[in-house]
C-alpha cells in the first residue's frame, strides 16, 4: 500500500514532531549526565524547551543582511531534509518519509546544504570570530568525511546497494545481522567519523563552548538562535537514526529507535566526557590517520567476505 | 617557352653593361637594374606555370650545341622551376628592401648583386660538377662582398669569416670534383652518378664524393662547422641577411639534392644525422640567445639543418618528398626573409627591444605569421609538410628521428613565443618605429604568400584536402575589419558563431552534439561581455574566433589530419586569447609549451597509429594493436596537457587565472573541454585494444589530479587563481569518470563536463567582472561586497551550491553518478579520494564567497556598484540552464546513457519518470529522484523562509560593525575580515601533500636546457681560427667515423 502525497507529508511531520520533542529532551538528559560527571546537579531535562521559547519571545531583534537572515534558514533546512530524505521506522508505510527520493549519497551531501547556509549567514555578520570557527569547521569536516565514506563504501559492497532502506533490510533477521557485526571495522570508522560529524569533545573546538566564544551561533539570537536550536535537536537524532540504519540494524518502531538513537548518541558523549578537546589541526591530522587506516581495513574486509 | 640561357645571360650581361648604362644616369640604371630582375622572375615563373598547368615536362638545355660531357647541359624541371621563381622573385624583393643599402654603396653594389642572382640561378639549374663549382664561387664571392660593403666591424669580420669558410668549402670542393673526375673522367652529374654507381668500391671515390659531399654540407652551414656562420647572420646588414638564409640557402640546398646520388648509403645516413643534429643543437642553443639576428641565424641553421635531413631522407620519403621539401622550403623561406627585413626595419638588437612595434599591430601580425609559419601552425605549408614527414618515418620505424624532430621543435616553440611575448607585454618603450615604405612592401608580399602557400600546399597533400578553410577565411577577415568598433564586431562574431551553430548541429551525433553545444553556446555566453568594452580592443576578436574556429574543427574532424589541424589551430588561438591578460606573458609561455608539447605528444601518436594500420581515419585507432599501448600513451598525454592533470597542471592556474576577465571562461569553461573530448573519442577508439591497465593508471591520475588540484585551490589568496586550481580538480573527476569505462561512468564524465561548463563559466564570469572592477585579484582585498553587488553575489552563491555537489542543484548529479561508477566497478580508493576531494572543495568555495561577498566591506570599496551588466546577462542565462538541468537531467543524460550503451553496456541507468536508479544483479543499487529532490527543497525553504519573515518582521538593520570583538568594537574593516591565510590549520596538518614537487620537476627540466644551451653555445666563441679548426675537426671527424665502418 502507497500513502497518498497529503498522508505522506503529514506523517513525515508526525514523524518530524516526534523526532523534534525527543531530540529537545534527549539533550536535555546528556547536558544532565554530563553536569553530573562534572559533580554539578545540572539543568531540567526541559531545559531545551525554555531556551526556544525564550528566543522566538525576545522582543528586539537585528539583521545584518539578506544572507545573515538565510543562514538560519538554511541550516533547519538542511536538518530537515536530513529527515525528509532519510527512512525512520524499517518496515513502516508511515514513518519512511520521502527516503525514495534518493540514497546514501544524497543524505551524505545533503548535510552540507545547512552548514553552507549556515557558514555564509555568520559570514555577512561581519564577526571574524565565527569566520573562525567556520573555518575550522569545514577543516575538520573535510576530514572527518574520509573514514565515513569508507565506511560507507564498505556498506555498499557489502550490501550492494546504496539505498539506506535496503541497507536496513539487509540488516534485518537477528542482532548478529548487523553491520556492527558483519563488518565491525567498519563500523568502528563510521563511528570515529561520527565524533566528528557530532562535535562533542575532542572535536568541538569548531563549535562554540561557552568558554570559546567562536563559531556561527555566537552571531545568532533570538528567532534566529531558536531555529538554530530547533535544528540541533533534529539533526541530532537524524544523524544518530542515520548511523543507526546504517550500522545497527534500524529500528521497526519508535521505541526500538529510541533505544538505539539514544545509546548512539550517548557513545559521542561519553567520548566527549572523557576526552580533551583537540586543536583542528590536530583533529585534522587524527582523521587522515587512525580513522583513515580503519576505514580502509573495513573496504578491505567487505571485499573479502564478499 | 623562353630558354632559361637567358636568365644566365641577362643576368651576366646587365652585371658587365650596367657601368656603361650608368653613364646614362643612375635613374636609368636602376630602372634597368629592376628590369633585369622583374625579367629573369618572369622567365622562371613562366616555366613554373608551364609545369604546373599544362603538364610539361622537364627540359635538357645544351649550350654551344654539343651534347655533354663536351659542353655544360642545364637542367629545367619543377622543381628547377619552383626554386629559381622563389629564388628570383626572393631576390626581386630583396632589392627593393635593400634598396638604399645598395643606394649607398654605388653601382657597384647593383653589379654585385645581379652576380649574386646569377649564381644561384646557376647553382640550381646546372647538371655540371664544375659548373656548380663556379657558380658556388660567384655566389659566394658576391656575398663577401655585398656583406662587406657595410662598414660596420662587426659587417666585415663577418664577411672575412665568411670568405675563409667559404674558402676552405672550395677547397674541398674542388679536391672532390679532381677526385672524382680522375675515376670518373667526366664532369657531367649525371655520368658521373652513373659512373660512381657502377665503379664499385673505390677508395679514391670514397673520398671524393665524401670531400664533395662535405664541402657542400659546410655551406650549408650544419653543426658544428658554422661557427662563422652565426657571425655572419648576426654581423651582415638584415637585407643581405635575408637572402643568405632565404635564397642562397635554397640554391645550396639544390646542389647538395644533385650530389647526394653520388654518396653511399653510409654517407647518406650520415648526412641524415648531421641534418637531425644541426636542427636539434641549434634550437637548443638560440633559446638562451638575445641577439636578435643572432637568434635568427640559429634558427635559420636550425631550419636548414631539418631540411638537409629531408633531403638525405628523400629515399625514404618517396613520392612525398617533394611536398615536404617544398612546404618546409617555402615556409622557411618566406618567413625567415620576412624575419631578417623586419629585424630591418625594427632595428632592435636585442629582442626585447622588439616590445617598440607593441603599438603596431601591422607589424606584430606579420611578426606572428612568420613565427607560426617557422614553428608549423596551421595553415602554413610547414605544417601539412611536418605532418607528412612525421607519418612516413613512423611508417619506417625511424622513432628516434621522430623524438628529435620534435623535441627540437617544442625549443623552437619556446623562444619564438617568449620573443611573442616579450614584444606584447614588456614595458612599453620610448622608441619609435620608422617604417619605410620600401622596406616594408616585401614584408606584406612575403606574409601574404605565406598564407597562399599555406592554403595551396596544404591542399595539395592527400590528407590537406578535406580540410575546411572557410571558418579559418572568417578569422581572416576579421584581422582586415579589426579598425570597426568592438559592438560590431562583438555582434559579428557571435552571429557567425550562431550560424555555424545553425548548419552544423542537425547533423552531429550525441557526444558531438553535446560538446559542439559546449563550444557553440559556450562562444556566445563568452562573448557577451564584450559589449561592455569601449573602444575597438585591437587583436581580440580574430584569435578569439580562431580559437573557436579550431573547437569546432575538433567536432567536424573525421581523419587524423583534420583533427591536429584544428588542434593546433585551437591552440595559437587560445594562446594569443591568454597573451592579451596584463600579467600573462609568462604564463601563455608555459601553456603554449604544454599545448605544444601535447600536440607533439598527438602527432607521435597518430603517426603511431597510420603506420600500423594504414588509415588516416579516427576511428581507426581501434585497429592498432602492436604499438596499442605506445599510441594510447602519446594521445593519452597529448589531451591530458589540455586537461591539465596533475603533473602536466602547471601552465593552467597562471594562464586562467591572468587571463582577461572574458577570457577566463573561455579557456577554462569551454577550452579544457577539447581535452575532454579528445579523451573521448581515444577511449572510445581504443577501449577494445587490450589497454585495460592504463584505464586504471588512468583513474588513479584523475583522483590525485581531483584531490591536489582542490586543496591547492583551498590555500590560493587569488580569486581566478583558486577558480583555475578548481578546473584541475574538476577535470580530474572528469579524467576518473572517463577511465572507469563503464555506462554510469561516462554519464558522470558527460555531466560533468556539461555542469563544469555552466558553473565554471558562472563562476569566472562573476568574479572576473568583479576583479575587473576592484582591480585586484587578491581576496583579502575585497569583502562586504554582498551589498553592493547583489547579482553577482547570487551568481556566485548558485555557482559554488552547484559546484560543491549540494542537493538539489545539478552538481549533486555528478557526485551521485560518480559514488554508482566507482562503487560498481570496484575503484574503491580512487573513489574514497574522489569523494574525500569533494568534499575539500567546500574549503575554498566558502572562502571563495565569503572572502568577496561577506565580512566587512573595504573603505575604499563603500562606493562599488554593481558590475556591467553585460557580465550579468550571460550569468543569468547560464543560472536558469542550471535550474533546468538540475530538476530534470533525463533530458540530456538519458540520451547520453543510450548513445554510449553500445560501446559501454555495463552499469546503466534507469529512468523512471524523473527518477534515476542503478541496478546490480536486478537489484536496486542508487536511485536520485532530482525533481522530487527540488521540490522538497523548495517547499521546505519556502516554509521556513515565511516563517521567519513572520517571527522576525520587527528586526532591525544594523550596520556593519554593529558587533564586540573581544570586547570592543572594530574599527578598521581588515582587522575584522578572516580571509588571509584562511586554513592555515588545515595546511598545518595537510600541507605536506601540496609541496610544488611537479613545479620543481618542471623548473629543473627548463633549467637543464637552458644552462645547457648557455653552456655550449660557447663553443662559439667568434674567432675565426677556432671556426677553422671546427671545420676541419668536422670533416676529419666524420671521415674517420665513416672510414672506420661504424656505419
Amino acid at each position: 500500500m502507497e500513502l497518498t502525497l497529503t498522508s505522506r507529508i503529514l506523517y513525515s511531520l508526525l514523524g518530524l514532531f516526534i523526532v523534534f520533542n525527543y531530540g529537545l529532551l534527549q539533550s536535555g538528559v546528556m547536558r544532565k549526565i554530563v553536569a553530573r560527571v562534572a559533580g554539578r546537579y545540572g539543568i531540567p531535562v526541559y531545559q531545551s524547551y525554555f531556551d526556544i521559547i525564550k528566543n522566538l519571545a525576545k522582543r528586539s531583534q537585528i539583521t545584518h543582511g539578506i544572507m545573515f537572515y538565510l543562514g538560519p534558514i538554511f541550516r533547519l533546512g538542511g536538518g530537515i531534509g536530513l529527515f525528509l530524505f532519510m527512512p525512520m521506522i524499517f518496515g513502516s508505510i508511515y514513518f519512511k518519509n520521502f527516503s525514495f527520493t534518493g540514497d546514501i549519497v544524497l543524505l551524505m551531501y545533503f548535510q552540507f546544504f545547512g552548514m553552507l547556509g549556515m557558514a555564509l549567514g555568520a559570514g555577512e555578520a561581519g564577526h571574524p570570530n565565527s569566520t573562525i570557527g567556520i573555518s575550522r569547521g569545514l577543516a575538520q569536516f573535510t576530514t572527518v568525511e574520509i573514514s565515513f565514506t569508507l565506511a560507507i563504501i564498505a556498506i555498499a559492497i557489502q550490501y550492494q546497494t546504496l539505498s539506506v532502506y535496503n541497507i536496513v533490510a539487509a540488516q534485518q533477521g537477528g542482532i548478529l545481522h548487523w553491520t556492527l557485526f558483519q563488518n565491525p571495522v567498519a563500523t568502528l570508522a563510521g563511528m570515529l567519523s561520527f565524533l566528528g560529524i557530532m562535535r562533542h569533545a575532542p572535536f568541538n573546538v569548531v563549535m562554540a563552548p561557552q568558554e570559546i566564544p567562536i563559531g556561527p551561533p555566537t552571531e545568532y539570537h533570538s528567532t534566529y538562535l531558536g531555529m538554530l536550536q530547533s535544528n540541533r535537536a533534529i539533526l541530532h537524532i537524524v544523524e544518530s537514526a542515520l548511523f543507526m540504519n546504517l550500522f545497527f540494524g534500524g529500528a521497526t518502531n519508535w521505541i526500538e529507535f529510541i533505544v538505539k538513537t539514544f545509546f548512539i548518541y550517548f557513545t559521542t558523549v561519553f567520548v566527549g566526557v572523557v576526552f580533551p578537546r583537540y586543536r583542528v589541526d590536530q583533529s585534522v591530522a587524527w582523521f587522515v590517520k587512525v580513522p583513515l587506516v580503519i576505514g580502509v581495513l573495513g573496504v578491505i574486509y567487505a571485499t573479502y567476505i564478499n | 617557352m623562353v630558354n632559361p640561357i637567358y636568365i644566365i645571360a641577362i643576368l651576366l650581361g646587365l652585371g658587365f653593361l650596367l657601368p656603361s648604362i650608368n653613364k646614362a644616369g643612375i635613374k636609368v640604371t636602376v630602372t634597368i637594374f629592376f628590369l633585369g630582375i622583374i625579367a629573369v622572375t618572369a622567365i622562371s615563373y613562366q616555366w613554373l606555370s608551364a609545369f604546373l598547368i599544362d603538364g610539361q615536362q622537364a627540359v635538357q638545355i645544351f649550350t654551344a650545341g654539343f651534347k655533354p660531357p663536351m659542353s655544360i647541359n642545364l637542367q629545367m624541371g619543377l622543381n628547377e622551376a619552383v626554386l629559381i621563381t622563389l629564388i628570383n622573385f626572393g631576390a626581386l624583393l630583396g632589392a627593393i628592401y635593400s634598396f638604399k643599402y645598395f643606394a649607398e654603396n654605388g653601382i657597384q653594389a647593383l653589379v654585385v648583386f645581379l652576380l649574386f642572382i646569377l649564381g644561384m640561378n646557376g647553382l640550381v639549374l646546372t647538371r655540371d660538377i664544375f659548373n656548380i663549382f663556379v657558380f658556388l664561387e660567384i655566389t659566394s664571392i658576391a656575398t663577401y662582398i655585398l656583406i662587406g660593403m657595410d662598414l660596420r666591424l662587426k659587417s666585415l669580420s663577418a664577411g672575412f669569416k665568411y670568405m675563409i669558410a667559404g674558402g676552405i668549402a672550395s677547397v674541398f670542393l674542388l679536391l672532390g670534383i679532381i677526385l672524382i673526375y680522375s675515376k670518373t673522367g667526366t664532369l657531367n652529374l649525371d655520368g658521373m652518378i652513373a659512373a660512381v654507381s657502377a665503379a664499385g668500391s673505390s677508395q679514391i671515390l670514397f673520398v671524393g664524393v665524401f670531400i664533395l659531399i662535405f664541402s657542400v654540407v659546410i655551406e650549408l652551414k650544419v653543426f658544428p662547422a658554422n661557427g662563422w656562420a652565426l657571425d655572419v647572420y648576426e654581423g651582415s646588414d638584415t637585407g643581405i641577411s635575408a637572402m643568405i638564409s632565404a635564397t642562397s640557402a635554397t640554391a645550396l640546398l639544390f646542389v647538395l639534392y644533385k650530389v647526394l646520388p653520388l654518396a653511399s648509403i653510409d654517407l647518406t645516413k650520415m648526412i641524415v644525422i648531421i641534418g637531425v643534429l644541426t636542427f636539434v643543437v641549434s634550437n637548443l642553443f638560440a633559446i638562451m640567445q638575445k641577439s636578435t639576428n643572432r637568434l635568427l641565424g640559429y634558427s635559420s641553421i636550425g631550419q636548414i639543418g631539418l631540411l638537409v635531413f629531408v633531403i638525405a631522407s628523400k629515399d625514404i620519403l618517396g613520392d612525398n618528398f617533394e611536398k615536404i621539401f617544398f612546404g618546409l622550403l617555402i615556409s622557411h623561406f618566406l618567413a625567415k626573409a620576412g624575419l631578417f627585413w623586419l629585424s630591418g626595419i625594427v632595428k632592435a638588437e636585442k629582442i626585447q627591444d622588439w616590445v617598440k612595434i607593441k603599438k603596431h599591430p601591422i607589424l606584430i601580425f606579420m611578426f606572428g605569421t612568420f613565427i607560426l609559419a617557422l614553428m608549423g601552425f596551421p595553415p602554413f605549408p610547414s605544417l601539412a609538410a611536418k605532418w607528412s614527414l612525421v607519418m612516413i618515418l613512423a611508417e619506417n620505424g625511424s622513432f628516434l628521428w621522430i623524438s628529435l624532430v620534435i623535441l627540437a621543435s617544442i625549443l623552437e616553440v619556446l623562444y619564438l613565443f617568449r620573443w611573442f611575448g616579450y614584444i606584447l607585454k614588456l614595458e612599453d618603450s620610448e622608441e619609435k618605429v620608422e617604417k619605410p615604405q620600401h622596406q616594408l612592401h616585401p614584408v606584406y608580399i612575403v606574409t601574404l604568400l605565406l598564407y597562399v602557400a599555406g592554403f595551396y600546399i596544404t591542399r595539395s597533400f592527400d590528407a590537406g584536402l578535406s580540410i575546411n578553410f572557410i571558418p579559418l577565411a572568417f578569422v581572416g577577415i576579421l584581422f582586415l575589419i579589426d579598425f570597426l568598433p568592438v559592438y560590431i564586431k562583438n555582434t559579428l562574431v557571435m552571429i557567425a558563431v550562431s550560424y555555424y551553430g545553425y548548419i552544423l548541429v542537425p547533423g552531429l551525433d550525441t557526444l558531438k552534439l553535446i560538446f559542439a553545444l559546449i563550444f557553440l553556446v559556450g562562444g556566445i555566453l563568452t562573448f557577451i561581455p564584450g559589449y561592455s568594452v569601449k573602444g575597438k580592443r585591437i587583436g581580440f576578436y580574430p584569435v578569439a574566433a580562431m580559437m573557436y574556429v579550431g573547437l569546432i574543427g575538433l567536432i567536424e574532424a573525421e581523419t587524423f589530419f583534420q583533427f591536429f589541424f584544428a588542434w593546433e589551430i585551437m591552440t595559437a588561438g587560445s594562446y594569443f586569447l591568454i597573451l592579451r591578460g596584463k600579467r600573462s606573458m609568462s604564463h601563455a609561455l608555459s601553456y603554449i609549451l604544454f599545448s605544444a608539447g601535447g600536440a607533439y605528444l598527438i602527432l607521435f601518436g597518430f603517426a603511431l597509429s597510420g603506420a600500423e594500420t594504414g588509415s588516416i581515419l579516427l576511428t581507426s585507432l581501434s585497429e592498432v594493436h602492436i604499438y596499442a599501448t605506445m599510441v594510447f600513451i602519446l594521445l593519452a598525454l597529448g589531451f591530458m596537457t589540455k586537461t591539465a592533470s596533475i603533473g602536466l597542471h602547471i601552465w593552467l592556474p597562471g594562464a586562467h587565472a591572468e587571463a582577461e576577465s572574458d577570457v577566463s571562461p573561455m579557456v577554462s569553461a569551454v577550452l579544457l573541454k577539447a581535452g575532454v573530448f579528445g579523451l573521448i573519442i581515444l577511449f572510445i577508439a581504443m577501449r577494445n585494444n587490450d589497454v585495460s591497465n592504463l584505464f586504471y593508471i588512468l583513474g588513479w591520475v584523475g583522483a590525485i589530479t581531483a584531490l591536489l588540484g582542490n586543496l591547492i585551490a583551498s590555500f590560493q589568496e587569488d580569486a581566478k587563481k583558486l577558480l583555475a586550481y578548481s578546473s584541475i580538480a574538476q577535470l580530474g573527476y572528469i579524467l576518473f569518470a572517463l577511465a572507469i569505462m563503464t555506462n554510469v561512468g561516462w554519464l558522470a564524465a558527460i555531466w560533468y563536463s556539461i555542469t563544469h561548463f555552466l558553473y565554471k563559466a558562472l563562476l569566472f564570469l562573476a568574479v572576473g567582472a568583479i576583479v575587473l572592477k576592484l582591480k585586484t585579484h587578491k581576496m583579502y582585498e575585497m569583502g562586504g561586497l554582498i551589498k553592493k553587488m547583489p547579482m553577482s553575489f547570487i551568481s556566485v552563491l548558485i555557482g559554488i551550491i552547484a559546484l560543491s555537489g549540494v542537493p538539489p542543484l545539478a552538481g549533486f548529479g555528478g557526485k551521485w553518478l560518480l559514488y554508482n561508477a566507482f562503487i560498481l566497478k570496484g575503484w574503491y580508493f580512487q573513489g574514497a579520494i574522489i569523494a574525500f576531494s569533494g568534499v575539500v572543495a567546500f574549503l575554498y568555495l566558502f572562502k571563495l564567497i565569503y572572502s568577496i561577498f561577506l565580512g566587512p566591506i573595504k573603505d575604499k570599496h563603500r562606493k562599488m556598484t554593481e558590475v556591467s551588466v553585460w557580465y550579468l546577462i550571460p550569468q543569468y542565462l547560464i543560472i536558469a540552464t542550471l535550474m533546468v538541468l538540475s530538476s530534470k537531467p533525463r533530458m540530456i543524460l538519458e540520451k547520453v546513457g543510450l548513445y554510449f550503451k553500445e560501446i559501454l553496456p555495463e552499469n546503466t541507468v534507469v529512468w523512471n519518470g524523473d527518477a534515476a536508479s542503478t541496478f546490480v544483479n536486478g537489484k536496486l543499487f542508487g536511485v536520485w529522484d532530482p525533481f522530487y529532490i527540488m521540490i522538497i527543497v523548495c517547499v521546505m525553504f519556502a516554509v521556513l523562509l515565511g516563517f521567519l519573515l513572520f517571527a522576525s518582521r520587527k528586526a532591525t538593520k544594523v550596520e556593519m560593525f554593529n558587533i564586540v570583538y573581544s570586547a570592543e568594537r572594530p574599527e578598521s574593516p581588515q582587522t575584522a575580515h578572516f580571509s588571509y591565510n584562511m586554513f592555515s590549520h588545515y595546511r598545518k596538518a595537510l600541507g605536506f601533500l601540496v609541496l610544488p614537487l611537479v613545479t620543481n620537476f618542471w623548473n629543473f627540466i627548463t633549467d637543464l636546457f637552458h644552462s645547457s644551451s648557455d653552456f655550449f653555445r660557447k663553443f662559439y666563441n667568434g674567432n675565426a681560427q677556432v671556426y677553422i679548426m671546427h671545420i676541419i675537426g668536422f670533416v676529419v671527424f666524420f671521415y674517420f667515423i665513416l672510414n672506420g665502418g661504424i656505419f
